[in-house]
């Protein structure tokens, strides 16, 4: 007989050696909402797999149409048995069914292979590109690393955002919220930091770590193809738990995406790991801790509520030599309801975290994209990260910018203003303007370290403030093309020395020369 | 845990002291129309029905064989095991499945043994073609 299949299944029923290993189980007795609670099971632990036994009563052609395994998750124990959340189709639970304890932890595949895909909050792939061969399993939850273990921040993360990386630096191993209300770019922010990644050299580059969660599925399709399109998936591990998906996995896939973060990062290598968002997490927490009966709170959600977004964000991390000196950098997104940081889990998260970009949509409206409330955003360990070259410029930048914000309201009554201030606000109305930036383009720092040097130095004084955004991409263009090596100086050194400002203020002089008709108006 | 769940449980465990159903109910009514919580009463009797039928299940011992004449064989293999268990082969319910296609299945005193041939086809099928 040649058929491979049949000589396959010959071969097993001759090693087949009949052995019954005696299993610890327990039995559904109610089921409900992605929610069962077990009789039985005794001797399980918290966060311990289970194995819902659907082939009992079933004829053998059912139980092998079966798609899969079903697993579930241990997260109360009680006197008589315990209550589990079904990672999958809730449907295929009835009661009655026997449930089998797998002796382990939940984890979830994590390794080199999973770079370039999307996975579930269980870590399958569900992006169609095949199973993962050689993976390694990492416990979903696992203690933060301890003080001793870690270092300070000193390594800058570049997000490729002017605004950002001059104002509010982040830092490898820091937490940074990106919290505002829907549709103000909070996504944009977190993907052009993805994107930007690529302008770092492939030995030192951050692993990003991307986890949707309760969001539609269209709109992290349309991600994944922003990042093939910019090339930077790659480097990139989507953790998708969609609004499709049970309360048990939105609960989950920020777990899972630390974990599978932390793989690399126990490897020495950086990563970056954004939250899309904690917000929904929270309502899929209340959701699941509503159905496990525990005793709702502030809001209807749970007393552990804060310890949640708290242990999932201390995993971010950077590591000390010792251990091998990697690091986590956690970017979490929370969504505000009409701008009210003040609500319930806002505050918890800001508390948590090292900082905040605060975004606000009356500056989006009005085109000021990123937009960004400098007033109120605050990095509190990036500036140690910040490169020098970097703070040379950027140092009175958000003085200048808050001064302007104050002075722009003022501004709407005074007829005459006296010279200081009129200068001001014009030059805080081109900083404004130098600080806009388009989605999808981030900017490489020593760029940005150029325009930043050149707005210091006045040199869009006498560029109507209309044309300041369109002067800045020629500007660009001609460094690029003219005074690349500059450039390369400054990624180099991270120093912006005499010498090379006189390049720059020499490159400005140039422009100046071959574009006259840019700077001969004022508004 | 439920009011009436609560009751039920104290009920069994006042019973399980010493104490005559018989009394304890008629403690139990006095407290309830004292607090003027009667109305639970009903409620208590489902929760302690509830109770006695996840007892009862606890201690039922289930072998589920596809033919009745299997059940003699998987009692001598299950004799160990049974054993250990605590669990008299008398006090064995049998239980016939011709799903189990053959072999047999323990499952009681939240354990499970189960040398049925369903399990080592599937086991087979689920190997050969890779599904899980």
């Amino acid at each position: 007989m040649s058929n491979p299949t049949v000589e396959k299944i010959i071969k097993e029923i001759n090693a087949y050696t009949p052995e019954a290993m005696s299993e610890h189980v327990g039995i559904v007795t109610a089921v409900g909402d992605g929610v069962v609670a077990i009789d039985g099971l005794s001797k399980a632990v918290m966060s311990e797999v289970i194995l819902f036994d659907e082939g009992k009563g079933k004829s053998l052609a059912k139980s092998m149409e079966a798609e899969g395994e079903l697993f579930g998750v241990i997260l109360n124990l009680e006197e008589d048995g315990v209550r589990a959340a079904i990672l999958g189709d809730t449907a295929r639970v009835a009661e009655g069914m026997t449930v089998k304890s797998t002796g382990r932890v939940l984890s979830v595949p994590s390794g080199e292979e999973l770079l370039g895909r999307v996975v579930n909050a269980l870590g399958e792939p569900i992006d169609g590109k095949g199973p993962f061969k050689k993976t390694t399993l990492m416990p979903v939850e696992r203690q933060a690393s301890g003080v001793i273990d870690r270092k300070s921040v000193s390594v800058p993360v570049q997000t490729g955002i002017k605004a950002i990386d001059a104002m509010i630096p982040i830092g490898r191993g820091q937490r940074e919220l990106i919290i505002g209300d829907r549709a103000t770019g909070k996504t944009t922010i977190a993907i052009d930091t993805i994107i930007s990644q690529r302008f770092e050299p492939p030995a030192t580059r951050p692993i990003c770590i991307y986890v949707a969660i309760g969001q539609k599925q269209s709109k992290t399709a349309r991600i994944v193809e922003q990042l093939k399109g910019a090339g930077a998936l790659e480097y990139t591990i989507v953790v998708d738990a969609p609004a499709s998906a049970p309360a048990a996995l939105q609960y989950l896939a920020p777990f899972s995406g630390a974990s599978i973060g932390e793989y690399f990062m126990d490897r020495g290598k950086d990563v970056i790991v954004i939250y899309d968002d904690l917000s929904k997490q929270a309502v899929a927490y209340r959701q699941l801790s509503l159905l496990l009966r525990r005793p709702p709170g502030r809001e209807a959600y749970p007393g552990d509520i804060f310890y949640l977004h708290s242990r999932l964000l201390e995993r971010a991390a950077c590591l000390s030599e010792e251990k091998g000196g990697g690091s986590l950098t956690a970017l979490p997104i929370i969504e505000t309801q009409d701008g009210d940081v003040s609500g319930y889990i806002p505050t918890n998260v800001i508390s948590i975290t090292d900082g905040q970009i605060f975004l606000v949509a009356e500056l989006f409206n009005k085109g000021i994209r990123p937009a960004i409330d400098v007033g109120i955003s605050v990095s509190r360990v990036g500036s140690a990260a910040q490169k020098k070259a970097m703070k040379v410029v950027a140092g009175g930048l958000k003085l200048e910018l808050a001064q302007f914000r104050e002075l722009e309201a003022f501004m709407q009554f005074a007829q005459d203003l006296d010279k200081a201030t009129a200068d001001r606000i014009a030059s805080g109305q081109r900083m404004v303007e130098v600080l806009k930036q388009k989605n999808g383009a981030p900017i490489r720092v020593e760029m940005q370290v150029a325009i930043l040097y050149a707005a210091g130095q006045k040199f869009f004084a006498d560029v109507p403030v209309a044309n300041v955004t369109k002067v800045e991409a020629q500007l660009s263009e001609f460094l690029d093309g003219q005074y690349s090596k500059t450039l390369a100086e400054i990624k180099k050194t991270g120093v912006l020395l005499d010498e090379l400002k006189k390049e720059l203020n020499r490159a400005g002089e140039e422009f100046r020369l071959a574009h006259p008709e840019l700077f001969s108006q004022k508004s | 845990m439920t009011m009436p769940e609560s009751y039920a449980r104290a009920l069994l465990k006042v019973v399980a002291d010493g104490q005559t159903p018989k009394k304890a109910v008629a403690a139990l009514r006095d407290t309830l129309v004292r607090s003027g919580r009667e109305r639970l009463l009903p409620k208590i009797a489902r929760a302690l029905s509830r109770i006695a039928a996840r007892h009862e299940r606890k201690d039922r011992v289930v072998l589920t064989v596809a033919r009745e004449k299997d059940a003699t064989r998987a009692l001598k293999d299950l004799a160990e095991t049974l054993s250990r268990m605590g669990v008299a082969a008398k006090d064995v319910e049998v239980d016939e499945d011709e799903h189990v296609v053959g072999g047999w299945r323990l499952e009681g005193k939240e354990r499970l043994v189960d040398a049925s041939y369903k399990k080592f086809l599937l086991d087979m099928y689920n190997r050969t073609t890779n599904t899980v």
